[in-house]
């Protein structure tokens, strides 16, 4: 099977470990789109998209990891579970986070920001309308170190 | 088994009780191959709960960037982006002469394959060594999280053992838990003010960095390791797994920097 590119997982069954073998020279291929990758996000965080910045970072990080994943880490060439497994993690992952992140729309804060209040009562409850800053200050005051994880900071005299 | 033994090149056979095997093959695999595959699915499974570690600290990062996308926007202006590109492709480049490394051990050339390592670890020295200089320039600029951050100089007026007392006292007052904005100093040494709380965001640069750090230095052990086994020729076309497997972790310490630097370096409003 030595320098024969060719060689492929399924081709023989004598149970000896086949493997596809990329030349060389594909692997810088891969190298070369990565570093232009780089460039290319490098570049763009230049300019102002406003919220699109991050999503077209994410998209050029992922074409990267998709590249690094699918052909340094041989995933094209392999058993296809094993591609599950790092699509399942991602998966969770991306719950993990959207849930969370969804949560805090519809959470009430200790800072100064972002709090919600009840329109009837005027006290703090989530899912209700932004308080006024005024309203902020006399029903959450800034809180001390514990809530920001501060520790030796002081209050604001 | 006999006939899987022979088809197996380059290996050295053992034999006892009419069952011979190559000496890589353990008892408890049939052949080769499927001891091949449940290495690789074994590691698979490794590399997903890297990803679910490293996870906690993206949720981190989007619900600290989900409340406060200011203390990004300004923050951020804090890292250097050419020395993050410029770890980006050495880390790049060390992830392709770990695939290379790989390559040579497929088809047998052993001393390629121990150059291709080499390479390796030295790209990631090369990037432990950027990742130096950029920690302790933003110790310099006292931008580490914790009692005295904020304060330009802190370490420099720490080593002369003067103005610590004012240091301090200053920090008392610019502590992050009150709502005043935090004197620090930018790259081009302009003095400039982060936002409350924008330790939040040299908080998460520390761990995230940190945490891929020390995976770097876990992953220089593994190529160290498989260098060594390389060296005594343990490795043939029929048995490279640990090559292989030392390579896939490599290569996911890639995979999470090619996550961090863009959410570190690049994003928030440019200037």
């Amino acid at each position: 099977m030595a320098a024969d590119p060719t060689s492929h997982t399924h081709a023989p069954h004598d149970g000896a470990v086949h493997v596809h073998i990329a030349p060389p020279r594909f692997y810088w291929a891969i190298f070369a789109g990565l570093v232009v990758l780089t460039v290319l996000t490098v570049k763009v965080s230049y300019y102002d998209f406003g919220s699109a910045n991050i999503i077209i970072a994410l998209i050029i990080a992922s074409v990267k990891a998709s590249l690094v994943a699918g052909f340094f880490m041989h995933l094209r060439h392999d058993k296809p579970f094993n591609t599950l497994i790092l699509l399942a993690a991602f998966l969770f992952l991306s719950l993990f986070i959207l849930l969370t992140w969804d949560d805090l729309g519809v959470r009430a804060h200790d800072h100064g920001y972002a709090q919600k209040m009840s329109p009837e009562t005027g006290l703090g409850a989530p899912g209700g309308e932004p308080m006024t800053s005024a309203t902020a200050d006399d029903v959450a005051p800034e809180p001390e170190g514990a809530a920001t994880g501060g520790g030796h900071g002081e209050k604001k005299e | 088994m006999a006939n899987v033994s022979e088809s197996v090149a380059g290996a050295e056979l053992v034999g006892h009780d009419a069952h011979a095997h190559p000496d890589f093959l353990q008892h408890h695999f049939d052949t080769p191959t499927q001891q091949f595959n449940a290495s690789k699915l074994g590691m698979w499974v490794f590399i997903a709960t890297e990803i679910l570690m490293f996870g906690g600290l993206f949720c981190a990062y989007a619900i600290e960037r989900g409340l406060e996308p200011q203390i990004f926007d300004e923050a951020h202006h804090f890292l250097n982006k050419i020395m993050g590109a410029s770890n980006t492709v050495v880390l790049l480049f060390s992830s392709l002469t770990a695939a290379l490394a790989v390559r040579s051990a497929q088809v047998g050339k052993r001393n390629l394959t121990s150059f291709y390592l080499v390479v390796t670890l030295l790209c990631a020295c090369a990037f432990l060594v950027i990742k130096y200089f950029e920690y302790s320039h933003k110790f310099h600029l006292g931008l580490l999280p914790g009692h005295c951050f904020g304060h330009p100089g802190l370490s420099a007026a720490i080593q002369n053992g003067q103005e610590v007392g004012t240091c301090l006292h200053v920090n008392a007052q610019a502590a992050p838990v009150t709502p005043e904005w935090v004197r620090a100093v930018d790259e081009e040494g302009h003095v400039t003010l982060l936002p409350p709380r924008a330790n939040m965001f040299f908080g998460l640069y520390f761990v995230m960095t940190g945490l891929h750090g020390l995976h770097v230095l876990i992953g220089m052990s593994i190529l160290t390791w498989v260098l060594v086994k390389n060296i005594r020729g343990k490795f043939s076309p029929a048995y490279f797994t640990p090559v292989d497997l030392g390579a896939l972790y490599w290569h996911l310490v890639d995979l999470v920097w090619i996550y961090l630097f863009p959410l570190l370096y690049l994003v928030g409003k440019p200037e």
